[in-house]
């Protein structure tokens, strides 16, 4: 776990630029969207957009640098190396998750500092929740992508594809730069409910109500509790989806097959 | 340099490399799943900012963010393809049986973006009819959108000249790709986001600062998205032709540009031994 967490490390800190290219489309969206929130009249939201650029960040880097990574790994032949060494995969994945955080916290640092210098949203925070609901945010998210992870081992190419398919609506439903659930939601409640199994959903709603309304650890303790969830729930997931399509794939012999 | 048949070849690789991963008509719908979400996105913040700011909700204004945001996405979508192109055909040793041919990689490329934009132009186009409709049901706001044969002809024009444009800017990252290894992935990230803040695709370019503002509004882009305006929500065609005539003027000085510069990148990673390189 700590080797895998430590090539991550190395990958960015040995390339520091790697850290501008990753806040590329994260800052230039909570630009825009930061400035459409201040051309409508609606400067008093402009933290929704700024904190959305943050989270994007992070859900950019599960779809690419998770989900997606062990495709890549296989294209690279770097999986069979992991497949005949003696770690757990489920510990790569774990340390791949690590590594991936501290790697995104550069990026989501600047696209921070650069939307409060330039918008000032007005800030009324509970941060203590706010702490906890962050971590408890990517803890959940980085399961779900230890999850998609696995299951992009029975793809080939079309994991890329996939991804694209998956960014954008995620993005939508989880209502990373307005609210998708609660009482400002304008999704239908079964919608809502439906949203509500993406953890950042449930994180930005929480989020929001931390930072931007106040609400302190009983505000948002469902929230919290639904989040810690998710994350159990998503790496048994992983665990057991991994497990299942390793033996498929070494049974079909598709398990280190490159490209396909 | 120009040959039909190649670019006829390239393109027929593109529409195969977009759409054959898996059943067309299901790549296809997927292919509208990304930018009717994006657009919703955009819309549904006009809604909740409109619905609990300062101004009132306003339909045309609700309008003019729509096919802004279904049209960035769409130059966005066939823009980059030149990136994509040649860093995975580097990746995938594809690039390198184009480029020992007699023919420039640069037909290769548009024939690629040709294909993509065709694809794209379909995807945008019903991700902005599901947009409107889910915006109906979704929303319970009404978009007034003037889809007559004469707004419909407009905006066929209008996307037929800006493919100048986007060529122009797909050769200029294209260039870029030949000789990056790494960050080239990015671009597509910062090709949208750029389009999203500079080409007045969700907020007029003026409410940038100068000289922001001044580079905003002079970009083919921004003539563009203003021509579809004009053609879908206004109905002036006066404004129509001028946004247009600046969008083609602007486009083909791009284009003539930045296709020097690709040659010439071209001819110098010929040069360096580059062009075959999968990581540079």
């Amino acid at each position: 776990m700590r080797a895998r967490a430590l090539v991550r490390l190395w990958s960015i800190y040995g390339e520091p630029l790697w850290v501008i290219v990753n806040m590329g489309f994260p800052i230039l969206s909570s630009l825009a969207f930061s400035l459409l929130y201040l051309s409508i009249g609606a400067g008093s939201y402009v933290g929704f957009a700024v904190l959305g650029g943050v989270m994007v960040s992070f859900w950019s880097n599960v779809l690419w640098s998770m989900a997606s990574q062990f495709n890549w790994d296989k294209q690279d032949g770097m999986f069979e190396i992991y497949l005949t060494s003696p770690a757990s995969i489920t510990a790569i994945l774990i340390g791949m998750s690590l590594g991936g955080i501290i790697n995104t916290v550069p990026s989501a640092a600047i696209v921070t500092a650069i939307g409060w210098a330039l918008f000032h949203p007005v800030v009324y925070a509970s941060w203590g929740a706010v702490v906890l609901t962050f971590f408890l945010t990517l803890a959940a998210l980085y399961a779900l992508g230890m999850t998609l992870s696995s299951l992009y081992l029975v793809y080939g190419r079309e994991a890329e594809s996939m991804n694209n398919v998956l960014q954008e609506p995620v993005s939508m439903f989880s209502g990373v730069y307005f609210p998708s659930i609660g009482a400002f939601s304008p999704f239908p409640f079964a919608v809502q409910l439906a949203a509500s199994l993406i953890p950042l959903t449930i994180g930005m709603d929480a989020l929001r109500r931390s930072l931007f309304f106040g609400q302190g650890f009983s505000g948002v303790s469902l929230d919290l509790f639904l989040l810690a969830d998710l994350s159990v729930a998503f790496l048994i997931a992983s665990m057991v989806a991994l497990k299942a399509l390793e033996r498929k794939g070494r049974t079909d012999g598709t398990i280190s097959v490159r490209i396909r | 340099m120009l040959s039909f048949r190649s670019l006829f070849a390239a393109a027929w690789m593109g529409v195969q490399h977009d759409l054959a991963w898996t059943a067309p008509v299901a790549s296809l719908l997927l292919n509208v799943v990304a930018p009717f979400a994006s657009v919703m996105t955009v819309s549904i913040i006009y809604w909740f900012g409109a619905s609990h700011g300062t101004s009132a909700f306003d339909p045309t204004h609700l309008a003019y963010i729509l096919v802004g945001a279904a049209l960035y996405a769409h130059i966005a979508a066939y823009a980059w393809v030149p990136t994509t192109a040649i860093a995975e055909g580097k990746n995938l040793a594809v690039f390198p049986h184009i480029y020992i041919t007699s023919r420039s990689t640069a037909v290769y490329l548009a024939g690629r973006a040709l294909s993509s934009f065709v694809i794209s132009t379909v995807t945008s186009l019903l991700a902005l009819c599901l947009a409107f409709f889910a915006i109906g049901s979704v929303l319970h706001a009404s978009v007034p959108l003037l889809v007559t044969p004469l707004s419909l002809a407009m905006l066929g024009v209008a996307l037929l000249v800006n493919i100048p444009g986007a060529l122009g800017l797909g050769y200029l990252l294209g260039a870029y790709s030949l000789y990056a290894s790494k960050f080239e992935w990015s671009l597509p990230g910062y090709v949208a986001g750029l389009l999203m803040v500079f080409s007045g695709a969700l907020f007029p370019p003026t409410i940038l600062p100068w000289p922001l503002s001044a580079g905003a509004a002079a970009l083919p882009f921004t003539f563009f998205i203003s021509a579809a305006r004009d053609a879908l929500i206004y109905g002036l065609p006066g404004e129509y032709a001028v946004s247009l005539a600046y969008c083609a003027v602007g486009g083909v000085i791009m284009l003539a540009v930045f296709l020097q510069v690709y040659l010439k990148a071209e001819k110098r990673a010929r040069r360096d031994g580059v062009l075959d390189r999968r990581l540079a």
